[in-house]
C-alpha cells in the first residue's frame, strides 16, 4: 500500500473538500429520505455523520457511490463532479455501506481479488498489504463463511484499502462489534486519518463519533440541521464555566450581574456559568474570578465545562421535535 | 511514491481493455469454486456419456449378432443429442449462477463502489460462464468423439469434419442456454427463479409448442427449431421437427441471443445496488 503518499499529505491542487454536496435530495415516492443537503467534509479528517436510525445517512451514501439515483441536487466527490466524472471519483475511494457483504464460498484472499480486479491492476499488489494492515494475514486462505462478523468488518475495511483510498466512506462501522472491536477499529481509523486519508464516518453512535471524529454533520429527518468541528458544535458558540464558592447565593447574585454572564445556574457541584457568545472568554473568565475573590468568597472550583455533544445532539433533535 | 503515479499516462482505452481480461478471470474464479456447481455441472456432460458407452460395450459383448459396436456414427448421433440436452441443463445452472451470484450475496454493490462500470461488469459474467459451461461440454464431447471412434468396429466412424462441426453445433447450443440463463438471472436478480424459467421453456415449454402443429411457421421462431436446423445434416439423420431455411435460423439465434442479452445488461445498469 503506497501509505506514505497520504502521509506526504495533500497535493497542492487538491480540493480542500473531499465531499461537497448542493441541495442533494431523495424522495421515495412521497417520502424525503434525503432533504435538501448540504455537505462539506473537509479533506484529512474524520468526519461524523451522525444522526438517529432512519435519518437518511445510508441513503445519502448510496446517493454519494452511485448505488442509487439522486431525485435533485449536485454533488462532488475528491472535486470531481458524480455521476459525471463517477468512475474517475470512486477510483480512490474505499467504502463499507452497511454490513460489508462477500462471496461467502471464497477465501478472504480470493474475494479481495475480485474486487482488485474491478480496480487499477495495481489494487492486486495492495491485497497483502491490506490483510496485514487488517491483521488478517494468518486467516486470508480461509473460507469467508467461517469468518466472525468482526473479521468481516475488517476484511470490509482491507478490500476498501484497495483502493488506496483519498476517501474512506463507512456505514456504521462498529455495528455488532465488542468493545475490544470497536477500539481496534477507532485506532485504525485515527490511523487512516493520521496518512493524511479523510475519514467520512456514519453512525448513530454519539460517543463513538465524538471519540473518533474531528467534525461531524448532526442530521434529523433527512436534514443536515448542524455542521462543523465537534468542539464548536458541543459548545454551541458558548463557554460555560462551573463555579464553586464558599457562599453560593452572594456568587449566584454577583455572577447574575456580570454582563459577560449569559446565565448562571445553581447545581449539586457548583454553579453552571454560560458566558455570552460575543464576549471573550479568557478574559471573561478572568474578571469573573477576581471579582469573586474581591468579594469576600473563597473559590472552591474554577474550570470550564467540558460541553457534551450528546447534550447538544440531544438540545436540537428535541428542539426539531418540539417544532415538528 | 504513489502507485496512481505509475499508471497514470496510460491510455485509457489500454487501461480498460487490461481490466477487462482480469474482470472474465474473477468471474470464472466465483463460479469453479463452487464445487458443488462444477461437480454437478461435470456429472451431468460426462457421467451419462460414460455410462451410456459401459452399457453399449456390455450389451454388444453380452449378444454381438443382436447389438452392433458401442461406437460408430449412429452411436456418437445419440450421446451428441444426449450432451446436448443434459448439456443444456448444466449451462442453465452455470448461466444463472453468474448472472445473480454478485446481487444473491450482495458482493454487486461492492463492485459498483469500484467505479467500474455496471455494463462491464455484466459483460465479464458472459465469457467465464460460457467458459466453464463449454469446458464441460467439450469434456462430454471429446469422450464420445473417442468412443465413437475407437468402438467403431465393423460401422463407419465420424469423420473429422463431423467431430468439428458437432463441437462447433454443441457450443451453439450451450452458448445460447448460457446467454439465456445468465441475462434472465441478471435481469430478475434470481438465480433460482432463473433456472425455474430457463428450464421449464427449454424442457417442457418449447418441446410442447413444437408438437402444436396449429403454430406452423411461427414455430421456427423457436430458438430450439433454429439450433436443430443449423446442427450438421450427418448428425440426427438430418432430420428436424420444423424445417426452416439457414438465414432464419440464423436471425433467430441472433434474436435469443441479443434481445435477454440487452435486458440483463439494461436492468443490471439501472438497478438499485
Amino acid at each position: 500500500m503506497s501509505i506514505d503518499a497520504r502521509a506526504n499529505g495533500r497535493k497542492a491542487d487538491a480540493p480542500a473538500f473531499v465531499v461537497e454536496t448542493s441541495g442533494l435530495t431523495k424522495r421515495f415516492g412521497d417520502r424525503v429520505a434525503v432533504d435538501d443537503v448540504d455537505l462539506r467534509v473537509p479533506r484529512g479528517s474524520a468526519f461524523g455523520y451522525l444522526g438517529p436510525n432512519g435519518a437518511g445517512k445510508t441513503t445519502l451514501i448510496r446517493m454519494l457511490l452511485g448505488l442509487t439515483s439522486v431525485t435533485s441536487g449536485t454533488m462532488r466527490l475528491l472535486g470531481r463532479p458524480v455521476p459525471a466524472e463517477r468512475a474517475a471519483a470512486l477510483a480512490r475511494v474505499g467504502a463499507i455501506v452497511e454490513e460489508p457483504r462477500f462471496h461467502s464460498h471464497l477465501t478472504g484472499r480470493e474475494n479481495l481479488t475480485v474486487i482488485a480486479a474491478a480496480r487499477e491492476p495495481e489494487a492486486h499488489a495492495r491485497i497483502d498489504g491490506a490483510l496485514a494492515r487488517t491483521g488478517l494475514s494468518q486467516r486470508a486462505d480461509e473460507r469467508v463463511k467461517r469468518y466472525s462478523l468482526g473479521m468481516r468488518q475488517r476484511l470490509g475495511v482491507a478490500r476498501s484499502l484497495l483502493a488506496d483510498p483519498e476517501l474512506l466512506i463507512l456505514d456504521e462501522p462498529t455495528n455488532g462489534l465488542d468493545p475490544a472491536g470497536i477500539r481496534e477499529f477507532r485506532n485504525m481509523i485515527r490511523g487512516f486519518v493520521a496518512e493524511g486519508r479523510t475519514v467520512l464516518l456514519s453512525s448513530h453512535l454519539l460517543d463513538e463519533v465524538e471519540k473518533i471524529c474531528d467534525a461531524v454533520a448532526i442530521v434529523d429527518r433527512g436534514r443536515v440541521v448542524m455542521q462543523g468541528p465537534i468542539a464548536e458544535l458541543a459548545r454551541g458558540g458558548e463557554e460555560t464555566i462551573l463555579i464553586a464558592t464558599s457562599d453560593e447565593e452572594r456568587a449566584l447574585a454577583l455572577l447574575g450581574e456580570n454582563r459577560a454572564v449569559a446565565s448562571a445556574v445553581a447545581e449539586a457541584n457548583g454553579i453552571r456559568v454560560r458566558l455570552r457568545p460575543e464576549v471573550k472568554a479568557e478574559p471573561a473568565a478572568d474578571d469573573l474570578g477576581r471579582r469573586l475573590v474581591l468579594a469576600g468568597l473563597a473559590i472552591r472550583r474554577f474550570e470550564p465545562a467540558r460541553a457534551s455533544l450528546e447534550q447538544r445532539f440531544l438540545d436540537i433533535t428535541s428542539r426539531l421535535e418540539e417544532a415538528a | 511514491m504513489t502507485t496512481t503515479s505509475a499508471t497514470a499516462h496510460l491510455p485509457r482505452a489500454r487501461r480498460r481493455a487490461a481490466r477487462m481480461p482480469r474482470l472474465v478471470n474473477a468471474e470464472l474464479l466465483k463460479l469453479r469454486k463452487r464445487r458443488g456447481l462444477v461437480l454437478v455441472t461435470f456429472a451431468l456432460t460426462l457421467l451419462p456419456i460414460i455410462i451410456a458407452y459401459v452399457v453399449l460395450v456390455a450389451l454388444h459383448a453380452a449378444e454381438p449378432a443382436k447389438h452392433g459396436p458401442a461406437g460408430g456414427l449412429d452411436n456418437f448421433s445419440g450421446s451428441l443429442y444426449l450432451l446436448a440436452q443434459l448439456g443444456v441443463v448444466a449451462a442453465v445452472l452455470i448461466g444463472a449462477t453468474a448472472g445473480a451470484g454478485d446481487i444473491g450475496s450482495g458482493v454487486f454493490r461492492e463492485l459498483v463502489v469500484t467505479g467500474r462500470s455496471r455494463f462491464a461488469l455484466f459483460a465479464a459474467r458472459l465469457p467465464a460462464a460460457f467458459g466453464l459451461a463449454l469446458a464441460a461440454a467439450w469434456a462430454g464431447f471429446a469422450l464420445t468423439a473417442v468412443a465413437s471412434t475407437v468402438l467403431a468396429g465393423s460401422l463407419e466412424a465420424p469423420g473429422a469434419g463431423l467431430l468439428v462441426e458437432g463441437a462447433g453445433w454443441l457450443a451453439l447450443v450451450i452458448g445460447l442456454a448460457v446467454v439465456l440463463a445468465l441475462s434472465l438471472s441478471s435481469a430478475l436478480g434470481s438465480r433460482s427463479i432463473a433456472i425455474g424459467v430457463v428450464l421449464g421453456l427449454e424442457l417442457a415449454v418449447m418441446p410442447a409448442l413444437l408438437q402444436i402443429r396449429a403454430l406452423g411457421s411461427l414455430r421456427e421462431l423457436l430458438p430450439v427449431v433454429a439450433t436443430d436446423s443449423l446442427a450438421p445434416s450427418a448428425l440426427f439423420d438430418g432430420e428436424v421437427a420444423v424445417p426452416t431455411s439457414v438465414s432464419v435460423a440464423v436471425v433467430v439465434v441472433a434474436a435469443w441471443t441479443l434481445v435477454p442479452l440487452a435486458a440483463g445488461a439494461w436492468r443490471t445498469c439501472k438497478r438499485d445496488a
